[in-house]
């Protein structure tokens, strides 16, 4: 079976001087809905624009469902929808008017091109403005729009640049769910850029972390979180007494990986949950007795620091910045 | 051949949809074309410095002017593509299965029809202060056609320079520095054989001059003998630019 996406050690230059993809390797698998993260100016966007056939690769090769982006780009086209990352609808019309035009574009026969119109509206809750124009929308109106659009052909595979930029929290929900209910049903492959960690979490079934025109590391949440080496459990102790040597005791317990004391007592271990109960036969056999317990697990946010680092990117294109100034205005 | 012609159509309706929310701007640019014909025209007839072969001065310069309304309103349609490009729709449409020349070329014709509703509206003025029209409705249908196909052409231009032009600002100059000289060096305002040779030279490949002739010759003078000829040289001018602005276009979104 083909991928959805296959991507060999795919290079892109700008301008003979900015190199925004550096050997990028990735395969997706089709019917899954595949996060890439990555601080600004990593090359996800470029990534996508090159997958969507809109830039040639300067090395290295791309296929989408087996087809060649560079030699099949117009049957690429075909299979994809595409929401970019600013705004892409026209104002001046309304939200109906921008879905038929796009309708039309796509070649959705006419006898359907009414349901699936009002499905699109329905499904990014937009029927009941249908008819106004687009100008007096709210950004997060536009971005349904948009995604609306690119739910209108059942595509083999969505790309969404930052699909949910400019959204609020029920709204972003609400956006998810059903691009979810989409995906599950027409077993369209999502492939999509954020910079929200939580929604990656939630919604994709895999990630890769993209840096300086790399992919850094990729797999499941779970499994990101788990390279991370493990979680903590974290004990407040009651001021009364214990045996001195508790935390080298502690220590070595097969199961833990490592345990600090400062003022509380932390204990690294690999999963939290299975473990707590020894612990806590141990602390008490050690004559500690417990006040308080939290576990602290890794993040995705831990994941992307590891990978990227805490470094601010070091120069970003300023039209990506006004672009994305504005969005979340709009918002 | 039949997607791309249902494509062109489509970007027609979307700017028939367009102009149905927001006429403004038709009724805007109308100003300065009225201006020209009804107090320009009309000092000028006054002068009768400019041979016109017979028809009123006013009458001469109508179409001329209308053809240069149209002209400004097809080469500043590339300010919409620019537009277009700085937000996201150019690159939403690259990746849908139209065509690029369907694009370029349904773009082109979309400003055509706004070119007519341009020319259409300074008709009754020009009536109105008196503009003697052949009364013939099939030389009108036929000049608007015309009007349609140019516009067409102007605007494959416009988008041409867009491709390469990213910003408004920079669109905006060239643009003046394109419509200008075209309009001047025609026979809009005044007859070729008028002009320094140097200037007629230029006006021989000056494609609105041959729109001008075809126009006047429908709307004002009725004679026909170098319609042939001028419809060729529009057929050419805009074969030219749909294969130029269509092979540029992509580079529009690099």
């Amino acid at each position: 079976m083909d991928f959805a996406v296959q991507v060999k050690n795919l290079v892109k230059v700008y301008d003979g001087k900015v190199r925004a993809l550096n050997g990028v390797d990735l395969n997706v698998n089709p019917g899954e809905a595949f996060a890439l993260l990555g601080p600004n100016g990593a090359g996800k966007t470029t990534l996508i624009r090159i997958l969507t056939t809109q830039l040639k690769p300067t090395a290295g090769e791309a296929y989408v469902f087996g087809l060649n982006v560079i030699h099949d780009g117009g049957k690429v086209r075909k299979l994809v929808s595409y929401v970019p990352q600013e705004m892409s609808v026209w104002t001046d019309i309304s939200g109906y008017e921008n879905l038929l035009i796009y309708a039309k574009i796509f070649g959705v026969p006419k006898l359907e091109r009414e349901k699936v119109i009002d499905e699109a509206l329905e499904n990014m809750g937009l029927t009941h403005v249908k008819n106004d124009l687009v100008k007096t929308y709210s950004g997060g109106m536009i971005r349904r729009l948009e995604i609306a659009c690119a739910m209108l052909i059942k595509p083999k595979i969505m790309f969404l640049d930052e699909p949910t930029i400019g959204l609020d929290p029920a709204a972003r929900k609400v956006v998810w769910e059903r691009l979810n209910v989409f995906k599950k049903e027409y077993g369209v492959t999502i492939f999509f850029n954020t910079h929200y960690m939580d929604e990656a979490d939630l919604y994709a079934d895999e990630i890769a972390i993209i840096n300086q025109g790399k992919i850094v590391t990729r797999g499941k949440s779970e499994e990101l979180k788990h390279s991370l080496g493990g979680e903590i459990i974290e004990f407040t102790l009651e001021k009364t007494a214990h045996k001195p040597d508790l935390v080298q005791n502690i220590q070595k317990l097969n199961f833990v990986k490592g345990v600090f004391e400062d003022g509380n007592l932390s204990v690294l271990v690999g999963d939290a949950e299975s473990t707590l109960p020894d612990l806590m036969n141990f602390l008490k056999s050690e004559g500690a007795s417990v006040e308080k317990v939290s576990i602290i697990k890794p993040t995705l946010d831990d994941v992307f620091l590891k990978y990227v680092g805490t470094q601010f990117e070091e120069k970003g294109r300023v039209s990506d910045v006004r672009h994305m100034r504005d969005m979340i205005r709009k918002g | 051949m039949m997607e791309g012609l249902k494509n062109m159509l489509v970007m027609i309706e979307l700017e028939l949809r367009r102009l149905r929310h927001d006429r403004t701007e038709i009724y805007t640019r109308a100003v300065q074309p009225i201006l020209w014909i009804v107090i320009y025209g009309s000092v000028m007839s006054s002068v009768k410095a400019i041979p016109t072969g017979g028809v009123p001065y006013t009458d001469f310069i109508t179409p001329g002017v209308m053809i240069q309304t149209t002209t400004f309103v097809s080469i500043f349609y590339g300010l919409t593509i620019v537009w277009e490009r700085e937000s996201g729709i150019l690159k939403k449409l690259l990746v849908t299965p139209a065509s690029r020349y369907s694009m370029v070329i349904g773009r082109s014709m979309a400003s055509g029809v706004r070119a007519i509703f341009q020319a259409l509206i300074i008709f009754p003025i020009a009536v109105l202060i008196g503009v003697k029209f052949v009364p013939n409705p099939a030389y009108f249908i036929l000049a608007f056609t015309v009007i349609f196909f140019a516009s067409g052409g102007f605007a494959a231009i416009s988008i041409l320079v867009a491709s390469f032009m990213k910003t408004r600002e920079r669109f905006m100059g060239i643009g003046q520095a394109i419509t200008m000289p075209l309009f001047f060096a025609s026979n809009a305002l005044y007859p070729i054989k008028m002009m320094p040779p140097i200037l007629r030279e230029f006006s021989t490949f000056n494609p609105l001059s041959y729109v001008v002739d075809a126009v006047r010759g429908l709307l004002i003078t009725g004679d026909l003998s170098n319609l042939l000829m001028d419809l060729l040289a529009i057929a050419i001018f805009d074969a030219a630019l749909f294969i130029l602005a269509s092979i540029s276009f992509r580079r529009i979104i690099e």
